[in-house]
């Protein structure tokens, strides 16, 4: 019989702000007893009662810290619609009902020393709880992370400060040059390309579809890439197949995996782009 | 987890003489085969566990996007994605009989044959306990709602799975027809030991801005609160011209929802969409019911099926 080991928790909002225009930052004060979450896990949340939106909203875990008497779990979000938009209107000490932390997350190859994150836009959320495993686990003379950082505009540069917490190396890019340098992220990180020895390095990626389907393109075997993926979700735990993305499975034939239960993170390698 | 166990009289139904704890089932669809929700809930609470559909040969289900929040519910067009009835008997169901709880396995066919076909070898399942038939699907181009549709080939359904099985079967009805008392009166003649309602309202979501369908399959079903007065008044007729016990599904997110079936006629519910927002729904509903009964000093819940006062 299965462990009965998961719960809804309620978490109260201890911070919600909108620190870029349309992008909002919620700090969510959760029981100590809150798992840890894997570096791409993803939290349903959902205010207790409201039907309309409807569905809970599926979010990255941005950071997470585990204090004396409480966690603190962190979500940067971009508002794109109506459950978005009233999450960002969500006062401290408002309460939310959190279940989580779901999905599979990104995994680690300790062999693979070169270590490539590329973020597009909100992409960062995800890849920002990995950089802090990363550097947490850094061994001394351990070559650093590298981060590539996308958007469309310097004002769309989000997750900045964070990162540099962990990482020295992050290069970035915007559409219109208003920040960084103009151009793709993904055109910047295949420039570079070479520096990085394939055999030991391994790409860490989230983004939008195009930018994913981009990196599928040109990056190859003996190279490895996990992504994390975004679909509309309704359960979060893998009963509703709403949220299904094409892969190849064990034997190579097209199967629809569940976004939130046999991912969000996938190999870049197995994703049929259709 | 005291309670979890202990037989419940007053709440105790019976539906073609497969005994329930409770009246209150999971839809299918909407619960997978019962291990995406067991970390959350003890399954030994549930009246019943409706499992995903199942086909004699695994289906892939339809390209995404497959879901579509509306208001006060949302719209699905997964396809019947599902491992096949040999996968779910060799790798699934030994999960589900850990559980002391009626397993009934949810049927879907292309032809007749089919049907029968996956009727036969369920049968053949220990922990198995009863079938229920989707005659109703509008997701899928072949069978689902085109055998459903027609009282005729309802009918016939219901007959050619009656002849593979010991088991009682359950037809799952679609609103999405002009009279449902018709068909529900046609499945009742050719055998059917119950019959649940409804399956989703066929429906359209349009992204505005791109003038195009917000799923790839254009059209889905509508589920969860929005499709329960309709429910209600296809469950109340329905329940009127037969006299198989019916069970009664759309939109219940609370107690008060699901007696409300009870009271239009329905000796037992299923809970669907409640359960991805909520993965205890069920189990809250069973708690609300047992309060209920409380309040209103009843001995079995039984006592108000189909009590409306019209």
């Amino acid at each position: 019989m299965a462990i009965m080991n998961k719960q809804i928790t309620i978490g109260s909002v201890s911070g919600n702000d909108e620190i870029r225009a349309g992008y909002v930052l919620m700090t969510l004060q959760l029981p100590r007893s809150f798992p840890e979450p894997q570096p791409g896990q993803f939290v349903m949340i959902r205010i207790a009662g409201l039907q309309d939106p409807f569905l809970s909203r599926p979010l990255s875990i941005f950071a997470f810290s585990r204090g004396r008497s409480h966690c603190l779990v962190k979500l940067l979000y971009r508002i794109a619609g109506k459950g978005t938009q009233i999450l960002a209107g969500l006062i401290p000490g408002s309460q939310v009902e959190i279940s989580g932390p779901l999905g599979k997350g990104y995994t680690v190859d300790p062999a693979r020393e070169n270590r490539v994150l590329i973020a597009g836009g909100i992409g960062v959320a995800p890849l920002s709880l990995l950089a802090q495993h990363l550097c947490q686990s850094h061994r001394r003379g351990a070559n650093p992370v590298v981060v590539y950082l996308g958007a469309k505009t310097a004002d769309e540069v989000v997750g900045l400060d964070q990162l540099r917490q962990y990482c020295s190396s992050i290069r970035i890019c915007t559409d219109d040059g208003s920040s960084g340098a103009k151009s793709l992220v993904t055109r910047a990180f295949q420039k570079d390309m070479k520096k990085y020895d394939p055999a030991r390095t391994a790409v860490y990626a989230c983004g939008p579809k195009p930018m994913l389907q981009s990196l599928a393109g040109f990056l190859k075997y003996p190279y490895v890439c996990q992504v994390s993926l975004e679909e509309r979700m309704a359960c979060g735990v893998g009963a509703c197949m709403g949220c299904a993305v094409a892969v190849r499975d064990e034997n190579g034939d097209k199967a629809y995996k569940r976004v939130c239960a046999d991912g969000p993170v996938f190999e870049l390698k197995d994703v049929i782009w259709e | 987890m005291k309670s979890a166990n202990k037989t419940d009289e007053a709440l105790a139904v019976e539906i073609a003489g497969l005994k329930l704890k409770n009246p209150v089932m999971t839809a299918s669809g909407t619960f997978g085969y019962g291990e995406e929700y067991a970390p959350y809930l003890d399954l030994n609470r549930l009246g019943g566990i409706v499992v995903k559909g199942l086909s004699l040969a695994p289906r892939l289900g339809n390209p995404p996007p497959r879901i579509m929040e509306t208001a006060g519910g949302m719209l699905n067009a997964v396809g019947l994605q599902n491992v096949g009835v040999d996968i779910f008997i060799e790798e699934k169901l030994p999960f589900l009989r850990n559980y002391d709880v009626a397993v009934i396995a949810n049927i879907y066919g292309e032809s007749y044959s089919e049907y029968a076909q996956v009727a036969k070898k369920l049968s053949a399942a220990p922990g198995v306990h009863a079938l229920e038939v989707n005659v109703s699907c509008p997701n899928v181009k072949k069978g689902g709602l085109s055998f459903g549709a027609d009282p005729k080939a309802a009918a016939e359904v219901t007959r050619r799975v009656k002849e593979q099985t010991h088991l009682p079967i359950i037809v799952k009805l679609t609103p999405n027809v002009t009279d449902i008392s018709a068909i529900a009166c046609a499945v009742e003649k050719a055998g059917a030991d119950a019959i649940s309602l409804i399956n989703t309202l066929s429906g359209l979501s349009i992204d505005l801005d791109r003038r195009e369908p917000h799923l790839k399959n254009i059209t889905g079903g509508l589920s969860g609160p929005a499709i329960k007065p309709v429910a209600l008044r296809m469950v109340w007729q329905a329940a009127q011209r037969v006299s198989i016990p019916v069970i009664g599904v759309g939109g219940i997110m609370t107690a008060r929802d699901a007696l409300e079936f009870m009271v239009a006629g329905a000796t037992a519910v299923q809970v669907g969409t409640a359960n991805f927002i909520n993965p205890l729904a069920t189990v809250e509903i069973i708690e609300g019911m047992r309060q209920y009964i409380k309040n209103h000093k009843l001995k079995n819940i039984k006592e108000i099926v189909g009590t409306l006062k019209t």
